[in-house]
């Protein structure tokens, strides 16, 4: 059973640009997309920046109103029937905003209860067990306000989960959060599927997408460019090797040399603090390395390794072939 | 020497222009409009008809002179105040306190932009005065009168500068900056005569700027002479002087407190 | 609007009302415009009105106690939903299954019934401070007006609330909106004072009738007819503003869904 049926999904804006000459842009934000999810899936979408995954996910949630196509949530048109979606789904938009700080956590958690529809007999039961549940438990009496981001985040989790939803949507949840807050989040996810509910992720983390989704759909400039298992993602790439090169501040004209080289499939940037990752795909594999090594003459390399590619190489590689 | 005194004077004037200009360039022409000049015209017309239900009509001139100077304290008190205290908002104050210029005239050049818009402000409500509310300056020693409406923004400033300090230190900037600005116009003896009040409150008028300012208006528009008022705007320079020194010293002690706690930040 | 999904939704209602009084109740601008600014108004009136007459005092205290519940009604009611803009909560309120007025609805609720702190404020400061003693002269059909009044001035919040929300140029002049009511609307001296072209002006606003009304049942004795007559006025204001406001929430709603300014500006 399809649980999130999205049909040729179109979103456009119109911006005003000017104040004298007025003219109107067109910013097509979600071009056409389409996909499915089943019952107790955990679906991520992943995509760049501006790739339309918000946006989407704002259409899916009744936010916002395609300017194209249709969707359906629990069985319900997203536009037509928004109320009876409203009363289904849960969502959270990532970052600190959207709690009340100057209420307390309980406080926060009965005011969204009560717009819910939640009984209060029920919500004064629920509230505790929600905060033991995302391990805010004897920090309900504080303000938000005092919170820390990975608490906030936490407290968005227990406030989607007020009315039992069957469906949740969480849009990059875990953006700004330390890597142990965030690790802390990813398990309260996990929970949630074993509790067989249906989430959709939106992430640009790669490791995260992999490691919770049962699939994923890879969007870009408004379109799914892949949709498949994880696995079957990184079918993609299963020709490929990955060149790991450590640089200090490698020149913008040795990697342009790099990129250009016929063997070189992708090269994606990872910065990491003072040094750059450079990830060369290739299906040379090993061999490739001195090359690499000759093209990146002069510059501070560090460590070379040679590995799997990973979703992320996927990733890359169908990103990078679209533009 | 001479390259300190022009580096200085350059520091003040580029610390009011500036100062002056963030303060106003997220506002536009409407909101400037609104609240500079029909929100002053506004106050005014309510506490001059006011005046005139509770005095029977007679004696208007006194209520219309009174508000009008009072619009002094807009730049005064808003004004300089979110001049000192907008930098913690926005953040500058630890660039600000990391420089090697002279405080002094950083301090001070906040202030000096907005004597100035006071001063405009002034005028501008004692024109609507004269237009429309009757205002009567035919005996008025208009040089002296001006005179006077300079040294009542100075003076206001000067409390300014030291409300600015005190809102870096507090949380709730807006409620302090109303709070003062609506006490002034209890206290000054915009509306109501000094002498009405009881003697506790009559020692507040007295310590406060603007009370001197608009009494020497007041006097002059009755057509007392320069060297009448001169004890009075005298006594009025004095205070803002004390005002500004002291908010100065805050200003420093802060920068050392802030500086030692490392709070410069957040406060 | 479906006007009667308050019915249905009066849990929530009260649930948002609490909340809302929850939040600001420290926050330092709202009690200044209900609390400290009617006080000082008060203060100075109480002075200058000193030779009015023995009743002047209670004048003063019903005059400013309404200029505190204008001063709420424009900034904290008129600013109910940008602030949950700013916040960045409006989304989720707009998501949730409560319909969105309602929940508008409780906001204003709370903050009408919570300026009339202010006639509190002035009432203590001129009884116990200045130590008038105070009697209302009609004081049944005072709370019937009082009553009406707050209904009046709910239903004027929903109005402005989504109006400053849409229009940002309406918004700019929220300023200066706070005085001209003052005078316009006879809150502490008569209107009569006023060049005769601004009293139709004056009729049109609704907080002119209520006043009128609450002035004429607290300091004289205003004959039942025109007492009735601004009740009227207060009604058919309030009934206007109702329809108006349930249009206008209509337009935000969908003009936030596909314009898309529900997030941040």
């Amino acid at each position: 059973m399809n649980t999130i049926e999205v049909d040729h999904l179109k979103r456009i804006y119109r911006a005003q640009i000017g104040v004298f000459k007025r003219s109107i842009k067109e910013v097509v934000a979600v071009e056409d997309i389409s996909f499915e999810v089943k019952a107790g899936e955990l679906f991520g979408l992943l995509g760049p920046n501006g790739a339309g995954k918000t946006t989407t996910v704002k259409m899916l949630t009744t936010l916002s109103i395609p300017s194209g196509g249709a969707a359906r949530v629990a069985g319900f048109d997203v536009v037509k029937q928004a109320n009876e979606v409203r009363k289904r789904i849960g969502f959270i938009f990532g970052g600190e905003r959207g709690l009340y700080w100057r209420l307390t956590g309980d406080d926060n958690l009965r005011y969204f209860a009560s717009l819910y529809g939640v009984d209060p007999s029920v919500s004064k039961k629920r509230i505790p067990y929600l905060m033991e549940l995302v391990g805010l438990q004897g920090r309900g009496n504080e303000r938000v306000g005092g919170y820390s981001r990975g608490m906030k985040q936490r407290l968005h989790v227990a406030r989607t989960l007020l009315h039992d939803p069957e469906i949740l949507f969480l849009d990059e949840p875990t953006i700004g959060l330390d890597p142990v807050g965030a690790r802390e989040f990813r398990s309260v996810i996990l929970n949630l599927q074993s509790q067989k509910k249906t989430i959709l992720l939106t992430t640009h983390y790669m490791f995260e997408a992999d490691a919770l989704s049962d699939r994923i759909a890879i969007i870009n400039k408004g379109v799914v460019i892949a949709m498949d298992t994880p696995s079957g993602l990184k079918q993609h790439v299963s020709d490929l090797s990955v060149v790991e090169v450590e640089t200090f501040g490698a020149s913008e004209a040795a990697i342009e040399k790099l990129r250009a080289l016929p063997f070189v499939d992708a090269l994606s940037i990872e910065d990491r603090e003072q040094k750059q990752m450079l990830l060369v795909q290739t299906v040379r594999g090993a061999e490739a390395v001195p090359d690499v090594i000759a093209a990146l003459e002069g510059q501070r390399v560090g460590r070379v390794i040679v590995r799997e590619p990973t979703l992320e190489d996927a990733y890359v590689r169908l990103v990078g072939s679209q533009s | 020497m001479m390259s300190t005194t022009v580096k200085n004077l350059r520091l003040f004037w580029q610390g009011t222009v500036l100062s002056y200009v963030a303060l106003f360039a997220w506002l536009r022409p409407v909101t400037y409009m609104a609240s500079k000049i029909l929100m002053p015209l506004a106050q005014m017309f309510f506490f001059v008809f006011l005046g005139s239900y509770a005095s029977g009509g007679k004696n208007q001139d006194f209520y219309v002179i009174g508000n009008a100077i009072q619009i002094a304290s807009i730049s005064g008190i808003f004004g300089v105040t979110m001049s000192v205290g907008g930098d913690r908002d926005a953040g500058t104050l630890p660039y600000l306190f990391g420089t090697p210029s002279n405080r002094f005239f950083i301090f001070f050049g906040r202030a000096f932009m907005h004597i100035i818009d006071g001063a405009i402000g002034v005028v501008i409500a004692l024109t609507w005065g004269v237009l429309l509310m009757g205002l009567d300056l035919s005996r008025t020693n208009l040089s002296a009168l001006g005179l006077t409406i300079l040294i009542t923004t100075f003076s206001t400033c000067g409390l300014g500068l030291l409300m600015g300090c005190l809102s870096l230190i507090t949380a709730n900037v807006m409620f302090v900056n109303n709070f003062v600005y609506f006490s002034l116009l209890v206290f000054s003896g915009a509306n109501v005569e000094i002498s009405v009040l009881p003697a506790w409150m009559q020692v507040i008028s007295n310590v406060l700027p603007l009370t001197r300012g608009i009494a020497s208006a007041r006097a002059l528009a009755a057509g007392a002479s320069l060297h009448d008022v001169a004890p009075m705007l005298i006594n009025e320079i004095g205070i803002g002087i004390i005002y500004g020194l002291f908010g100065y010293f805050l200003f420093a002690w802060f920068e050392t407190q802030a500086k030692r706690n490392g709070t410069l930040e957040t406060v | 609007m479906n006007y009667l999904n308050l019915f249905r939704y009066w849990r929530t209602v009260l649930v948002v009302a609490e909340m809302s009084i929850r939040m600001q109740f420290s926050d330092g601008f709202v009690l200044f415009a209900i609390v400290f600014q009617p006080m000082i108004i008060a203060i100075l009136a109480l002075f200058m009105l000193k030779d009015k007459g023995p009743d002047f005092a209670m004048f003063v205290v019903v005059g400013s106690g309404l200029t505190g519940l204008w001063s709420s009604l424009l900034f904290v009611s008129g600013n109910s939903i940008n602030v949950e803009r700013w916040i960045g909560t409006l989304e989720s309120l707009v998501g949730a299954p409560t319909p969105f007025d309602v929940i508008v609805f409780g906001k204003n609720l709370a903050n009408v019934f919570q300026s009339l702190l202010s006639m509190v404020t002035s009432y203590t400061l001129a009884a116990f401070l200045f130590g008038y003693s105070l009697s209302l002269t009609q004081p049944l059909l005072f709370f019937i007006t009082l009553l009406l009044s707050l209904f009046a001035f709910i239903c004027f919040g929903i109005t402005i609330a989504p109006l400053f929300i849409m229009y940002r140029s309406v918004q700019q002049w929220q300023n200066a909106m706070e005085f001209p009511v003052y005078i316009m609307c006879g809150f502490l001296f008569p209107i009569a004072l006023l060049p005769g072209w601004t009293t139709p002006l004056s009729y049109l606003l609704p907080p002119y009738w209520a006043a009128l009304a609450l002035h004429g049942t607290s300091t004289t004795m205003m004959p039942f007819d025109q007492i009735a007559f601004s009740w009227m006025m207060m009604i058919l204001f309030s009934v206007m503003d109702l329809i108006i406001a349930s249009q206008l929430f209509k337009i935000m709603l969908y003009k936030a869904r596909v314009d898309a300014t529900l997030e941040v500006d």
